[in-house]
């Protein structure tokens, strides 16, 4: 079905006419805020369809408050090649024409072609309701009502059902539900339904079944009891029949008699037995006695024998011990001897030892001695030197002071001398060879030079004299001056007694000298005598008497023998004397031990000599020979008769072992007792016979066997019962499962072509999920495969969002069902999907203009924004109103 | 000339647990019932001696009353009566017997043998020697002493035993209770009464089973009799006629059904059953939902006609023809369900299919029943 036109006039909100033409054979989107008459256009189409163009209960179909209005739509669409146009006005103008192609139809004829041709019904009386919309109130989606499905799909569901039908070309079982449900009822008479548990009579009979055959169990087990109980009386009974007539017991106490009688007899026999037994007790005892006698006898010879062996044996230890103490005590004079020469080899050795300390000593204090005369001459030497040399010193003594004055008067001397020279009259003379002139006294030759201080006669030998007298005045100043200083320095050196300033300078520096050599030889006293001359001589007096004492301690020494070369160390013979010393001890040890031993032989040698006595004083008893002849003699006596007595023992022994008396008492007590037992038996068995007889009537009255074969036959009756109960319900129950199983096939099957439909549409939404139709058409369950594997939801536990679009989808695909049909489909979404999600939204966009691409579909919205990626044009409603 | 009536296994207090209870009780009734009619048929024939060889009563515990039961039944014949106890009533030290003296149910003219030793019934000149069983079973032949025993010259030696001879009943080779099978030979007995067998059955010309009187099973041949016995003088070959006291037969019907006409076959045989007639039908091969539903009706027929009446139809196996279903009107998955039962009577479920399919069917010959009563 193609919309193609729409016209409204007087309509709700449209007072004045509006047309929308040209409408698109899929998508068509309308847009408009809220109040801008969206809902008016689908409830003028929907009027157009729904509504008797005669009814009087669309008052609301006008627009407000206009009471004279005739609210008109007027429609073209096409179904398939046919070309419809629909015009219908209500209330004020009824009016309804139906163009078809060529043909016109009017009124309630072109109505109920209409709802022929689009599948829905007309009200009786009043508005149209949900329940008469059919198709196009499934199709047609309400604002809000877009996740209510079921309702219209029941209002739709025989459309659907024939649509199916169609396509599938079969039917469903006439009666098989029917026959389904009588199964189930009679399945669950028997059966639990969901356990599958026997119930009812079922279970009743299996109660019976189970209890009959627990009496029968019971009663099987006393008629067990009952059957042994005969077969014990049986036995009994022959038992006691057979004690009857044979009595045994007289037997028995015949038995018990003759062993009684037998025992007697016996008993004699026991007497006489131990009559001979005391008897040949009393011989035994004297033959011991008499044995004993001759025993001693003989004892008190080989006594004597023995005291004799024993006192020889005894004499030869003591022999022996004897030699041993004479060994001892030679070897003792030998260790004696021995530890004599090794203590002398000590003592020597020791000797020799000292001697050689002593010398040794001697040398070292001779040394000591020699060092310290040594020492001492030697300081008292240097001693004597530092007293010269301090003697000397003190002769060379010249002051400092007073070499200084000396020193400094010859200086001015000599400064006088020279201001005398210079001021004086150089005369320089050479004089020829063998020739000589006197200068003033002095004869001078050769060649020379003098200074004249004074007026000075030259005589020159064959001219005569001349007198030179020098000129200036202070010289003769200075001449006094040089007398004068002369003077002094001439008496300083008288008090000196020096000859010259040299000898005093001389003189000094021997002073010097020998100062330092005072040093010199005290350091050297010191170092030779730290502590002085004395502590050295009381050294050397200790020296002298230290030699002295050790000289003395020689002398007084032994002379020193030949053989001391030979000794050996002080250790060595230190260790023989020790050795020689402990070798005597232990010698001396056995020694004395062997003279005890010794001693120990004397006593018993002379003990067993005093027991030896005394035992040949008992043999040579002159009484004795007759004693042992008698004692002999009696013996023989009392032989003879014990022999005798034995004998006849043996004989009544053998008979009294023979008659074995102790069986034949145990006889006399089995036989009395076997007769009791056997009559006492017998007395109880005749009482449990009767107690026993008396039981088995009274049980045996009750019929046990008869009652079991009731019971058995009533337990067959109902095992039969329940066994058919069992195959009814086995049968039944199979039935009912094959029935549902078939039946659920067959609904699958016809719902085939839908499920193909809503599968398209389902995977666009939600890949790999499967929404189940139930058997009125409607979702059922969605499986969904989520992150967590695969998740079942019915429909109406799913959200509201998700029952619109889900709600939209099964439309879509009951659309598609519809047109395989060939009825026409003309889809409606009033303002739908506005729970959705925008990636919810945008698969849903998909699935429209896939479904656009079959049916034509109007969706309004007040959300154009939304809608924009449908790929249609928006008709803003503003716009078609104003025209443009 | 003596004639004695020779009679065994009664089986007293035997019930029947196979069968619905009503029937199962008149066929209680039947076994006295049929001591009633021997004593009548004694009378009738003026026999001289009446034989009972064992298995009297059924148990040794039967109740009291059954005991006095049995002998109120054995009034109509005022002769000797000769019991003799079997393997099921065996002279134990304590029995039936022991209670039944005790309770002094034993009229006058029954004698039971509860001990090996000659019953002289010195007015007929007969020698009865008995082996009564004194315990369940045994081993050793009972009948051995028959030879030894001497009886004066001139009566007539006549045996009573209960027990399998030997050599003959092929599948009681090592059963209990043997007896020597030339024992009437041996022992120069004129005639051997034997019990235990249930059908009348001749050993030799002197020794038979004469068979229960009132038939107690199915496999059982030539029961539901009693011997007649003429024997004009000793060491004459007796005349020995038996005669019907049985008064249900018991049959055991197998009936294979292979084609549609085994069906048509089958019908009469099925319908032909009476009051008389206690019948075990075991039906095989296969039908159709027809054929079914008339050998139901027949079968269902047969229980009201019969006695008593077990239809096992385990092993049929139900056929629907093209017809049948278009019968049933079993269309959409109905008819999936019958062709899928159909096939599965071959598989391990066979017999629930088979009862399932006939369930079936049934449910749906109802609903179109109701459906056509309501047109």
């Amino acid at each position: 079905m193609r919309l193609s036109r729409i016209r409204i006039e007087q309509f709700k909100k449209f007072r004045q006419p509006i047309e929308i033409k040209d409408l698109e054979p899929g998508l068509n989107l309308f847009t408009g805020p809220n109040e801008a008459g969206k809902s008016t256009i689908v409830s003028a189409i929907r009027a157009a369809f729904f509504e008797r163009h005669r009814s009087g209960s669309v008052d609301d179909l006008r627009p407000w408050g206009d009471t004279s209005a005739s609210p008109t739509v007027e429609l073209e669409f096409a179904i398939g090649d046919t070309h419809y146009r629909l015009l219908k006005s209500f209330l004020g103008k009824k009016r309804c024409e139906l163009q078809i192609g060529t043909q016109r139809l009017d009124s309630a004829e072109a109505e109920d072609h209409l709802a022929e041709l689009l599948g829905f019904r007309y009200a009786g009386r009043g508005a149209s309701g949900s329940e008469h919309w059919g198709i196009p109130g499934l199709l047609w989606i309400q604002q809000g009502a877009g996740h209510d499905i079921r309702d219209s799909v029941t209002h739709a569901i025989d459309h659907l059902r024939t649509a199916l039908n169609a396509s599938l070309g079969e039917i469903a079982s006439s009666g098989g539900d029917s026959v389904l449900a009588t199964v189930e009822a009679a399945r669950n008479e028997l059966l639990t339904p969901s356990a599958g548990k026997p119930r009812g009579v079922y279970a009743e009979a299996l109660d019976q079944e189970a209890a009959l055959a627990n009496a029968i169990r019971e009663l099987d087990s006393e008629i067990a009891a009952y059957r042994q109980k005969v077969d014990t009386l049986a036995a009994l009974r022959r038992e006691h029949a057979a004690d009857e007539a044979e009595k045994p017991w007289i037997g028995f106490r015949e038995q018990e008699r003759a062993a009684a009688e037998k025992l007697e007899a016996i008993g004699r026999v026991e007497e006489t037995l131990a009559t001979e037994k005391l008897r040949a007790t009393q011989v035994d005892e004297r033959i011991r006695l008499l044995h004993g006698q001759l025993e001693t006898f003989g004892r008190q010879e080989k006594e004597l024998e023995t005291r004799e062996a024993e006192r020889e044996s005894i004499r030869q230890r003591l022999e022996g011990a004897t030699a041993l103490v004479e060994e001892w005590q030679s070897k003792r004079a030998e260790a004696e001897q021995r530890h004599e020469a090794a203590r002398e080899t000590l003592r020597l050795a020791r000797q020799a030892d000292t001697r050689l300390s002593l010398t040794r000593e001697l040398d070292a204090g001779r040394l000591k001695l020699k060092n310290a005369a040594e020492a001492l001459a030697r300081a008292e030497t240097e001693q004597a030197a530092v007293v010269e040399l301090k003697r000397q010193a003190a002769v060379t003594e010249i002051k400092l002071k007073d070499l200084e004055l000396l020193r400094d008067q010859h200086r001015q001397i000599r400064e006088t001398q020279i201001r005398l020279d210079t001021a004086a009259t150089r005369l320089r003379f050479a004089i020829e060879d063998g020739r000589s002139i006197g200068i003033g006294a002095e004869s001078v030759t050769s060649k020379g030079e003098r200074l004249l201080l004074e007026t000075t006669p030259l005589t020159l030998p064959g001219l005569g004299q001349l007198e030179i007298a020098p000129g200036g005045s202070d010289l003769s100043q200075l001449r006094a001056e040089a007398k004068e200083l002369a003077d002094r320095h001439e008496t300083l050196l008288q008090r000196l007694g020096l000859p010259s300033l040299e000898a005093a300078e001389a003189r000094y520096h021997t002073h010097t000298r020998q100062l330092a050599d005072i040093k010199t030889a005290d350091a050297t006293l010191k170092a030779l005598a730290p502590q002085g001359i004395e502590p050295l001589r009381t050294e050397l007096a200790v020296q002298q008497a230290r030699v002295q004492e050790i000289e003395k301690a020689l002398s007084q020494l032994p002379p020193e023998t030949p053989k001391a070369a030979k000794l050996p160390s002080v250790a060595e013979a230190e260790t023989a004397e020790e050795s020689g010393r402990q070798s005597l001890a232990r010698i001396n040890d056995s020694l004395h031990e062997a003279r005890l031993a010794a001693g120990k032989e004397q006593t018993a040698f002379e003990t067993a000599t005093r027991e030896l006595a005394a035992a040949r004083a008992v043999v040579d008893d002159p009484q004795r020979p007759d004693r042992v002849a008698a004692a002999n003699r009696d013996l023989v006596d009392a032989r003879a008769e014990q022999s005798t007595l034995v004998a006849r023992i043996e004989v009544l022994t053998r008979q009294l072992a023979e008659a074995r008396p102790d069986i034949l008492k145990q006889d006399i007590e089995r036989f009395r007792l076997s007769a009791e037992q056997l009559e006492k038996r017998f007395n109880e068995r005749r009482d449990q016979l009767m107690s026993l007889q008396v039981e088995l009537q009274t049980t045996g009255a009750q019929g046990l066997e008869e009652r079991r074969a009731e019971l058995a036959r009533d337990h067959a009756q109902i095992q039969r019962r329940v066994e058919e109960l069992h195959r009814r319900a086995d049968a039944l129950d199979h039935l009912l499962k094959l029935l549902r199983d078939k039946r659920r096939a067959l609904t699958q099957r016809l719902q085939a072509p839908l499920q193909k439909h809503l599968n398209r549409y389902l995977q666009l939404l939600f890949p790999a999920a499967c929404l189940d139709i139930d058997e009125n058409l409607s979702p059922g369950s969605l499986t969904r495969v989520g992150s967590n594997g695969s998740e079942l939801g019915d429909f109406e536990d799913l959200s509201f969002g998700a029952r619109e679009q889900m709600g939209i989808i099964s439309r879509l695909a009951y659309a598609g069902l519809l047109r395989d049909a060939g009825r026409p489909t003309l889809i409606i979404l009033d303002d739908a999907l506005v729970h959705c999600d925008e990636e919810r939204l945008a698969q849903m966009k998909r699935v429209l203009f896939d479904a656009a691409t079959r049916h034509q579909i109007l969706l309004f919205t007040c959300h154009p924004a939304k809608w924009r990626d449908l790929g249609v044009g928006a008709r803003s409603l503003e716009a078609i109103r104003s025209g443009t | 000339m003596i004639k004695l009536l020779h009679t065994a296994d009664w089986q007293i207090g035997k019930l029947f647990g196979q069968f619905e209870p009503d029937d199962a009780a008149l066929l209680a009734e039947a076994r006295f019932k049929a001591v009633e009619r021997l004593a009548s048929l004694a009378t009738e024939n003026r026999v001289d001696l009446m034989l009972v060889a064992g298995d009297v009563f059924d148990a040794q515990g039967v109740a009291d009353k059954t005991i006095h039961r049995l002998f109120h039944s054995m009034a109509g014949f005022e002769g000797p009566w000769i019991l003799l106890p079997g393997n099921h009533d065996s002279a134990l030290a304590e029995s039936v017997w022991t209670r039944a003296l005790r309770l002094k149910a034993i009229p006058a003219n029954v004698t039971v043998c509860l001990q090996p030793e000659p019953v002289l019934l010195e007015s007929i000149g007969v020698a009865v020697l008995p082996a009564p069983l004194t315990q369940r079973h045994t081993h050793t032949d009972l009948t051995e002493w028959f030879a030894g025993a001497e009886t004066s010259v001139g009566m007539l030696r006549v045996g009573l035993a209960h027990g399998s001879v030997q050599g003959i009943l092929p599948e009681d080779i090592d059963s209990p209770n043997p007896i020597a099978p030339e024992r009437a030979e041996q022992a120069r007995l004129d005639y051997l009464a034997l019990g235990d067998w249930h059908g009348t059955k001749q050993i030799d010309p002197r020794t038979w089973y004469s068979g229960t009187p009132e038939t107690d099973r199915f496999r059982s041949n030539e029961s539901g009799r009693a011997l007649l016995v003429e024997l004009s003088e000793p060491r004459a070959v007796p005349t020995v006629t038996p005669v019907a006291t049985g008064q249900y037969r018991w049959h055991s019907e197998a009936l294979a059904l292979q084609v549609p006409s085994d069906v048509e076959l089958a019908l009469p045989k099925i319908s032909a059953f009476g009051p008389a007639d206690v019948v075990q039908l075991e039906l095989s091969g296969q039908t159709d939902l027809d054929g079914y539903r008339r050998l139901c009706v027949a079968i269902e027929q047969a229980r009201g006609n019969a006695r008593s009446l077990l239809a096992d139809l385990s092993a049929l196996r139900l056929e629907p023809t093209a017809e049948d279903i278009d019968a049933l009107k079993a269309d959409g998955y109905l008819g999936e369900v019958i062709a899928e039962l159909r096939a599965s009577q071959d598989g391990a479920d066979a017999e629930v299919a088979r009862e399932a399919l006939a369930l079936l069917a049934g449910i749906l010959d109802a609903q179109h029943a109701k459906a056509g009563g309501s047109l």
